[in-house]
């Protein structure tokens, strides 16, 4: 089996050779769609995530008008049928999007400086080209990225990453044998418990936590503190990928 | 209503277009020539999970992904004995020739039509709108046309390849998505490589556990073999009174004659017409422009406004017949122009092939 504790226990190597406390290969790109306002591409290993910004737009006509002197943050997210190991073709409104959608759309509702446009619509879409894991985590990097070059103003990035509380289901060795898992893929997140975490800041405001499966309540702590770090180094990413892309943007125009 | 078919030009502006490209030769917005196409984006392979995958970006920003995906199914049983051809089939004159070739004589008619699945997603319109219903099974027409892609699939009496081939338009249809999504099926089909099989006969398939060792669905070219089957290429064309234009950009779909979609493949004696359908033009949906004659706003203080009934003022625009004013056209298009369109794309170094050039090269 993947990660039972005679592999792991003799190199603390996972199935794909990283430490526990290495994340996957991150490599993203901003402003790929010209047709968007703005628009990213991540990759975070095998998970590839393509985002679009339709807005702040205005409010569609249908349905009561919201009174309101804020921007409202809507998110689709589409999981393309090819995506997944076997093809499978998901339906619109399924419960997980739904949950999904819900809650990228509460943090960023939080981030984004809605205020600035009253009586308007911000309007993410993600689409799910490969998954492996990780999946919300990807989409709120993939959003921040976006929204980025959407020009839409926010007080700090969003991050996120997915942290296990052990290398092993089994939970027969003593608490302090095991440490925790950074950056999951598809394999290891059907195997172990693990939790979604995503902060803003550099000092690391937790803005999303999400944990389906279950664990000891003492492994939280650690699990948490390895996810604040982890989010840390992929906000420096997402940074380094913005600069990048403002220093060609200016070589162009400069010369 | 389609986000295509919302179109921003005045009266006016449809006129001069309508006339320019009505010259001889046509002036088209952005300088083309008739059958010159846009350039273009596109990368194959891009997604590793599927059998073969494509993405193409039009400068107009639409964007179109690609993936297709193979599965084992089960055959339905049916009650011909085939299996006695099949021995008769396996000579040993075959055995010489390419590997894919014995495969496809000794399958040929076996494959099955539901065996191939396209399915389009278009971003604001749920599946069961016009367009992606539309779109879908004009692609799969095509498609089918060819039987040796059904025979492909086919692995033996108990089992086959089911083809998923799911289209994914990343952005909203500026313009009429059918040659984006025709283009990228084709891209997206040439790189679709199937496991190799191991097994015999009629045994539970096992393939290859090498990917190495895969086949392209459509096999690349041979030096040996003459005929090479490719995917079939939908292609948009559209007519200005005699003129025709290949790849027509937003602008020129707004004030066409007739739009038609030809598809085409490639057969061995070079490219066949599979269908021909013609799409409602955008410029139906235009307003005309209103002639001076009926013009109701004062022009000067005192001078005489006589208004004319409601039967004048339609025999009135009827004698225009759009010269002095923009109007949107009407019937049909003439049989002379559709063959010279079917012509252009079909004939030796035409349209077609150059089409379909250009995208084998994506993969070398």
């Amino acid at each position: 089996m993947p990660l039972d504790t005679s592999t792991y226990s003799l190199a603390h190597l996972r199935l794909d050779g990283r430490r526990w406390n290495e994340l996957r290969r991150l490599s993203a790109s901003i402003s790929t769609s010209g047709s968007a306002d703005g628009s990213s591409y991540l990759e975070q290993g095998n998970t590839k995530i393509l985002c679009t910004i339709t807005g702040p737009q205005e409010q569609k006509q249908g349905g009561a008008r919201r009174e309101s002197n804020e921007a409202k943050v809507e998110v689709e997210i589409n999981v393309a049928a090819f995506s997944g190991v076997d093809r499978k073709r998901r339906a619109r409104g399924d419960r997980r999007s739904v949950e999904m959608q819900h809650t990228i759309a509460t943090a960023f509702q939080g981030v984004l400086f809605t205020h600035l446009y009253p009586h308007s619509t911000v309007v993410i879409t993600l689409h799910v080209l490969s998954q492996d894991g990780s999946l919300l985590a990807c989409c709120l990097n993939a959003a921040t990225l976006a929204l980025i070059d959407a020009g839409i103003p926010m007080s700090d990035y969003v991050s996120a990453c997915t942290v296990a509380s052990s290398p092993t289901s089994s939970e027969g060795d003593g608490v302090d044998a095991t440490d925790p898992l950074l950056d999951l893929n598809g394999v290891e997140e059907q195997e172990l418990a693990f939790l979604t975490i995503g902060t803003s800041g550099e000092e690391g405001k937790v803005l999303v936590l999400v944990m389906e499966t279950r664990c000891r309540v003492e492994r939280l702590e650690g699990m948490m503190a390895v996810g604040l770090e982890g989010c840390g180094r992929i906000r420096g990413m997402l940074d380094g990928v913005v600069r990048e892309h403002g220093g060609k943007v200016l070589e162009a125009r400069v010369g | 209503m389609a986000p295509y078919t919302t179109i921003p030009l005045s009266p006016a502006e449809l006129s001069y277009l309508h006339t320019s490209l009505s010259q001889t030769p046509p002036i088209r917005p952005d300088g083309r020539s008739p059958t010159q196409f846009r350039p273009l984006v596109a990368e194959t392979d891009i997604l590793p999970s599927t059998n073969g995958s494509a993405r193409i970006c039009f400068p107009d920003g639409t964007e179109a992904i690609v993936g297709v995906k193979a599965e084992v199914e089960r055959s339905k049983q049916e009650n011909n004995g085939s299996t006695s051809e099949v021995h008769l089939k396996r000579d040993r004159r075959m055995e010489q020739q390419n590997e894919d070739m014995e495969d496809r004589d000794a399958n040929e008619g076996k494959g099955r039509e539901g065996w191939v699945e396209l399915a389009i997603e278009i971003p604001g319109m749920r599946d069961d709108d016009a367009l992606p219903i539309f779109l879908s099974a004009m692609l799969t027409e095509a498609l089918l046309a060819d039987q040796g892609l059904k025979d492909a699939l086919y692995i033996n009496t108990r089992f086959h390849w089911r083809l998923y081939i799911d289209i994914l338009l990343l952005s909203l249809p500026l313009s009429y998505p059918l040659p984006l999504l025709s283009q990228t099926t084709h891209l997206a089909l040439l790189s679709t490589r199937l496991p190799a099989l191991v097994s015999e006969q009629d045994e539970d398939p096992l393939f290859n556990d090498d990917w190495e060792a895969s086949t392209y669905l459509y096999p690349k070219s041979n030096p040996s073999q003459t005929a090479q089957r490719k995917p079939p290429i939908t292609l948009l064309v559209m007519a200005v009174g005699e003129t025709i234009l290949f790849d027509p950009s937003a602008d020129e779909l707004a004030v066409a004659d007739a739009v038609v979609a030809l598809s085409v493949t490639q057969s061995t004696a070079g490219l066949k017409l599979i269908a021909l359908r013609t799409i409602d033009p955008p410029s139906r949906l235009t307003s005309g422009g209103i002639p001076n004659a009926l013009n109701t706003t004062p022009v000067a203080a005192g001078a005489q406004q006589t208004a004319l009934s409601s039967n004048e003022a339609l025999k009135l625009r009827e004698n225009d017949q759009g010269r002095s004013v923009w109007r949107p056209p009407r019937g049909g298009v003439k049989r002379v122009v559709l063959s010279r369109m079917i012509k252009a794309v079909v004939e030796e170094d035409g349209v077609g092939g150059e089409v379909m050039q250009g995208l084998a090269n994506v993969e070398t």
